[in-house]
């Protein structure tokens, strides 16, 4: 979005107070949706979970074309779509929740900088794995991705996405990276993630914030999609540490009193 | 190590020993963890590969891009991180995952998609150091690659255009240095008094966006407001880099004097100071004080120039 529209919307999302209605929307659940976009989704749902907001989740197979940016997952709130946790975040921030108000600048910067490590790394760790390596693609992701549609239209979509996924691959130099490479900068992303949170119960201590809704939903999803082989998963559960971070927060946000379903 | 190691790397203007934002990153890495490098910068002539420069090779490996240069490098016993905790490693890992998202795609447009600053002063010294007739080929290529890089991890599919993202980069960009300006605050280096992984590649993105001299300047405006991030820089400079190219003193860690070190940086600034002024006084108009400036005065310049002809 320009900077005037981006201005006009949060102006806007400031007066009107959170609606029952809200919904989020993304791919079906069952037979479409990507890892990827799942930790995406998850991630924005723990996120409206830790504010207290309710959201009603909706799955439609034509969901990344109705998204404002091209990705999901959106939410619709009011009469305004906003798609895309950091988007998002601003948004709910405009409506008077936030959940890093209680930060001084610095860790703002830190929590910043753990949130692009997280979509630098463990994103595009995800993404290469779902359309670069080819046991993947084959098995899994060129079945799931055009799964709504008729032939030939699933296999012209998916040829279309994996091209334009490898195109950015090779524009920012993970084109020429083995799945082996991958998986090391994956372990290394984890263990970063794993020393900063160390023994506490959140990043920054005693209160979530948008960071743990982002690392619970790409860890999450990481731990509980069954891919062609595990070693993504592996690489995860050698820190245990951030298992029991997972395991906290599907306790506290999703299972306590009913609020809200994991997939 | 015995092994002789070099590196390729393009060469260096404008106060800075390499104007490449990568080949920076490894060389002032080097200098901070000790490692002797020798360094080849890449001229017109057609010996040596301008691939993907900087380029390290040993006797038996060739190894390309920053990061596993210094992977490489810290293999090898030179590691500048062996004094930081596991969370300021960790912390190195994010605020790097966040200067290559943030911070260098602003990089990447204000020196190679910028068309005023490409022409002017990225193109001519890029060729200049390329022999022909790559010269023709190789700049054109770097600027498509950038713009390509911006528009697939900014822009919006299918239709990708520039205008949209600018305004976006630049904001990101300016967040970025704040943030970097933030964290580091008033202390010398990142992580207390030695530096590290982190402030080399902090002063690997900064240091060019500092020091060369664009037409079209709004990011460099922003950092040069911030003036821990500036000092930081003309730090490095003037401790790990000045010594070398006098030839006064073999490369390597070594802790400058003091008072040496704030000497050369007063120094540096009248120094700075005064070219600045003579700058201005050889392009304000050598004509009657009644003409009206010319269009292609910059703002700044016309207002230092209106404060001349008021003084008396």
């Amino acid at each position: 979005m320009s900077l005037v529209a981006e201005a006009f919307v949060s102006q806007i999302a400031a007066t009107e107070p959170w609606p029952e209605n809200a919904t989020l929307y993304q791919q079906l659940k069952g037979e479409q949706i990507l890892l990827s976009d799942n930790a995406a989704s998850l991630a924005v749902q723990a996120f409206l979970q830790m504010c207290n907001l309710p959201v009603k989740v909706v799955c439609r197979a034509n969901a990344e074309y109705m998204s404002p940016s091209g990705k999901v997952p959106f939410i619709h709130v009011g009469n305004q779509v906003v798609s895309e946790l950091g988007p998002i975040v601003q948004f709910v921030k405009a409506k008077g929740h936030s959940l890093s108000d209680g930060l001084d600048e610095v860790q703002k910067a830190e929590m910043k900088a753990y949130m692009e490590l997280v979509n630098n790394m463990l994103l595009t760790a995800e993404l290469y794995l779902q359309w670069c390596d080819e046991a993947t693609v084959g098995e899994i992701t060129h079945a799931r991705y055009g799964s709504p549609y008729p032939w030939p239209l699933n296999h012209i979509l998916a040829y279309q996405k994996q091209w334009e996924v490898k195109r950015k691959m090779k524009a920012i130099g993970w084109g020429n990276k083995t799945l082996d490479q991958v998986l090391e900068d994956v372990d290394q992303c984890c263990q970063a993630l794993s020393q900063r949170l160390g023994t506490q119960p959140y990043f920054f201590n005693k209160q979530p914030t948008e960071l743990d809704a982002l690392v619970f939903g790409h860890l999450y999803t990481i731990l509980t999609t069954q891919l062609t082989n595990d070693e993504l998963s592996e690489k995860v559960k050698n820190y245990s540490n951030l298992l029991a971070f997972c395991r906290r927060i599907e306790q506290h946000y999703f299972e306590d009193g009913g609020k809200g379903r994991l997939s | 190590m015995a092994a002789p190691l070099e590196l390729s790397c393009w060469g260096g203007g404008w106060g800075l020993p390499s104007v490449h934002s990568e080949s920076l990153v490894v060389m002032a890495y080097a200098k901070f963890s000790g490692a002797p490098l020798k360094v080849n910068v890449i001229d017109n002539t057609w010996r040596g590969s301008r691939g993907d420069v900087p380029i390290l090779t040993t006797e038996d490996n060739i190894v390309s891009h920053p990061a596993k240069i210094l992977n490489f490098l810290r293999k090898q016993k030179y590691n500048a991180d062996y004094e930081l905790s596991a969370k300021q490693g960790a912390d190195t890992l994010a605020y790097i995952a966040l200067l290559e998202e943030k911070l260098l795609p602003a990089v990447l447009h204000t020196f190679w998609v910028e068309s005023d600053n490409y022409f002017t002063v990225t193109k001519p010294w890029f060729a200049s150091r390329i022999p022909f007739p790559l010269s023709l080929i190789l700049p054109g290529k770097m600027s498509r690659g950038a713009l390509n890089r911006i528009l697939l991890t900014r822009g919006e599919p299918p239709l990708y255009r520039v205008q949209e993202v600018e305004a976006q980069i630049y904001r990101d960009a300016k967040e970025c240095l704040n943030l970097l300006s933030n964290r580091l605050g008033t202390s010398q280096f990142f992580f207390g008094d030695t530096p590290s992984t982190l402030d080399a590649y902090v002063f690997g993105f900064l240091a060019p966006l500092y020091k060369v001299h664009f037409p079209k300047v709004q990011l460099q405006e922003h950092l040069k407001q911030l003036s821990n991030l500036c000092r930081f820089c003309d730090d490095i400079l003037s401790s790990y880099f000045r010594l070398s190219l006098e030839g006064t003193s073999p490369a390597g860690q070594e802790t400058v004097d003091a008072n040496l070190q704030k000497l050369t940086q007063l120094v540096n600034k009248e120094s700075n100071l005064i070219e600045k002024m003579d700058d201005n006084l050889r392009q304000s108009p050598q004509l009657p004080p009644r003409k009206l400036p010319t269009l292609k005065l910059t703002p700044a310049e016309e207002e230092s120039n209106s404060i001349q002809r008021l003084s008396p």
